[in-house]
């Protein structure tokens, strides 16, 4: 999976690129909207990461080219939180998917896990780690190759994990991916911790060979077992 | 109460038909006086010829007094009030060859001569002194029906025609909203002092309007430039949380780091919707129906009140509408709702009405630590609760002063109740 990352800050972009090889992309950086534009056309990507406020234009303008051209590329654009108007614009030229500054690389991963799955059409719809398979079509999740029942919330939040296997995941990231729009709403993320707690339950009952740790009082990590 | 304001013609007009009511009637007043002047000098002129002839008829003795009309003997002095004369009465007269009654001044004199006292009774036809007052009046008052009406006319033709460029500048004056690139229209007018109105109402608004562009940009740039640091911040301790032998030693440092820099980006973004609000940039104000979209918010946060022991309870009236901008009854409610769960005890339920024009939300809490009317101030009251901006209710109460909304605060009964009233 190849991936380009659209963002003129080089420390961001840089952390980003670090942080998503490691998840087993293939990435590339562009930093301003020249390089960004001669590399889609040039290049093929499965999908491109695209801040929308660049030094020398908007992005939107390049998806708009790149939507013009046919280019075959997915878009997830990186907005910032207010600028609800650029949201509205970038989904309407074709985007799929948008996500606000600042934002969790959990959840960027995820984002961009997800648009890559539905982009392609003969995709693999079965996450499996471990004894653990989730069908994210069919959202039916089965431990050693028995169906269990999880809530909505447990079904999101183990995907979430999956996504982001052995990797600590705060829970401001965890209550922001869960309750989206709503997550400023909280007034501390420890009440996660019920989810965590019956998910876990759930998973060890049926026998899953996997764990999700308590890390520092920071958030949780989700490991096979070694 | 505020005065009952009258537009500035309608005024001038009352006060110069008061004037122009006062002139007349003093003129009026002296023309009566003059005439009246005139009656007197002239049948008193008349009275005394009257009077001499009389006098020098009796002394002569050469008429039988008894043929002379109204003149009578006086054989008692003693018996009459002699001061009382002479005597004045105007009176009516009809005559029959005459259509109009005739207006006759009577003059009674005592009359002193060598051949006794006598009373006599002169008459003098004033109908014609009488009609040229009448007239003298009437023309007075018809001029000045006339004038009413001509300058209440001429009023209305001023407002419409002469005014006519003042009330379109001001009516375009109104319509300008700051922050829209307005460019007021220029109304045709010859009057100078409409044309210098509309120069310098221009050039306030371009002052204003760069003003204003200066002070967005320079708080745009601050919340925007501000994000990519902190980005970079939090960027930066997510990866040392990803080190493990980092966290061992020094998780909580980390976690400071991470989490106020996380404070510091919501702050920057909630001061930056703020201002947004306050330059009343979300103005595609409609009549929510506020029905679907308050159970909507419920449903996505109720689990965290069911998580935090708290019950969210919900009574709506169907038919409850709000006049604003949707965008902004969703952070009014999020902000209403996160003060709930954030200072709510589970003694109570958080209670959430809407019924007839108020939409009310209440919750169980401790009394304020601070004096109740400041409770919309920004910063206020935070200081208790970890990771609180300090913003929401200031947020909340500018969303409501910018759309005619008004907010109340009570604590009764351990109760903290917000009611957001709209103005029917």
């Amino acid at each position: 999976m190849k991936l380009l990352i659209v963002e003129d800050n080089a420390e961001l972009s840089d952390d980003l690129a670090i942080f998503l090889t490691e998840n087993g992309f293939v990435v590339e950086v562009a930093y301003n909207l020249n390089e960004a534009e001669q590399k889609i056309f040039d290049y093929s990507y499965d999908l491109v990461i695209l801040d929308l406020g660049l030094p020398d234009g908007s992005g939107l303008d390049l998806l708009r080219k790149a939507k013009a051209s046919r280019l075959k590329m997915g878009f997830l654009i990186v907005t910032a939180r207010n600028a609800i108007e650029d949201k509205v614009a970038g989904l309407e030229l074709g985007a799929d998917d948008y996500i606000t500054k600042p934002f969790h690389k959990a959840e960027l991963n995820a984002r961009v896990r997800s648009i890559i799955r539905r982009k392609n059409a003969d995709g693999n719809n079965l996450i499996e780690i471990g004894n653990i398979a989730v069908n994210l079509l069919s959202l039916d999740v089965t431990v050693a190759g028995m169906p269990i029942d999880l809530t909505r919330k447990e079904f999101d939040l183990l995907v979430y994990f999956l996504y982001n296997k052995n990797r600590v995941l705060t829970k401001e990231s965890i209550v922001e991916h869960l309750w989206g729009d709503h997550a400023d709403q909280a007034d501390s993320f420890d009440f996660i911790y019920n989810h965590i707690k019956n998910l876990r339950k759930k998973l060890q009952q049926a026998g899953g060979d996997v764990q999700i740790q308590s890390v520092y009082g920071m958030g949780y990590k989700f490991s096979q077992n070694s | 109460m505020r005065p009952k304001s009258i537009r500035l013609l309608t005024k001038t007009t009352f006060i110069y038909l008061v004037f122009i009511l006062i002139a007349f009637f003093s003129t009026a007043v002296f023309i009566i006086q003059r005439t009246n002047n005139f009656i007197d000098e002239d049948t008193e002129s008349y009275f005394s010829r009257r009077e001499r002839r009389v006098i020098r008829v009796i002394e002569e003795g050469e008429r039988d007094l008894s043929e002379i009309n109204d003149l009578v003997k006086i054989e008692n002095l003693s018996a009459i009030a002699v001061s009382t004369y002479p005597k004045y009465r105007d009176t009516t007269m009809v005559v029959s060859q005459m259509d109009d009654p005739m207006l006759l001044r009577e003059k009674t004199i005592l009359v002193n001569t060598s051949k006794g006292h006598f009373e006599y009774k002169m008459y003098k036809n004033i109908s014609d002194f009488d009609k040229f007052r009448q007239g003298v009046l009437s023309t007075i008052t018809n001029t000045f029906i006339i004038l009413v009406l001509v300058l209440t006319l001429f009023s209305l033709f001023l407002s419409g025609f002469l005014f006519r460029a003042f009330h379109r500048i001001l009516g375009s004056m109104s319509k300008y909203k700051i922050g829209n690139d307005f460019k007021l229209p220029d109304v045709r007018t010859s009057t100078s002092e409409f044309k210098k109105m509309q120069l310098l109402v221009s050039k306030m608004i371009t002052q204003i309007e760069s003003d204003y562009r200066k002070l967005k940009e320079y708080t745009e740039n601050m919340a925007h430039e501000m994000q990519t640091p902190l980005a970079i911040i939090r960027s930066k301790a997510e990866l040392l949380i990803a080190d493990e032998k980092m966290m061992v030693e020094h998780s909580k440092t980390i976690k400071v780091i991470y989490d106020e820099a996380t404070h510091l980006s919501n702050l920057g973004n909630t001061l930056n919707l703020l201002t947004k609000i306050e330059n009343g940039e979300y103005d595609k104000v409609e009549q929510l129906n506020t029905y679907h979209i308050i159970n909507r918010h419920v449903e996505a946060v109720k689990e965290m009140f069911d998580l935090k022991g708290l019950k969210l309870m919900v009574e709506l009236d169907p038919n409850h509408t709000l006049h604003l901008d949707p965008l902004l009854f969703d952070v009014m409610l999020k902000n209403l709702l996160k003060n709930a769960l954030r200072y709510g005890l589970s003694v109570g339920p958080v209670l959430l009405t809407t019924k007839g024009n108020t939409l009310s939300i209440s919750n169980y809490g401790n009394p304020l630590p601070f004096d109740s009317s400041k409770i919309f101030n920004r910063f206020v009251g935070s200081n208790g609760a970890k990771s609180a901006l300090g913003l929401g209710l200031a947020l909340v109460k500018r969303i409501c002063d910018l759309n005619q909304l008004t907010i109340t605060y009570s604590f009764c009964d351990a109760q903290h109740t917000f009611s957001i009233k709209s103005a029917e």
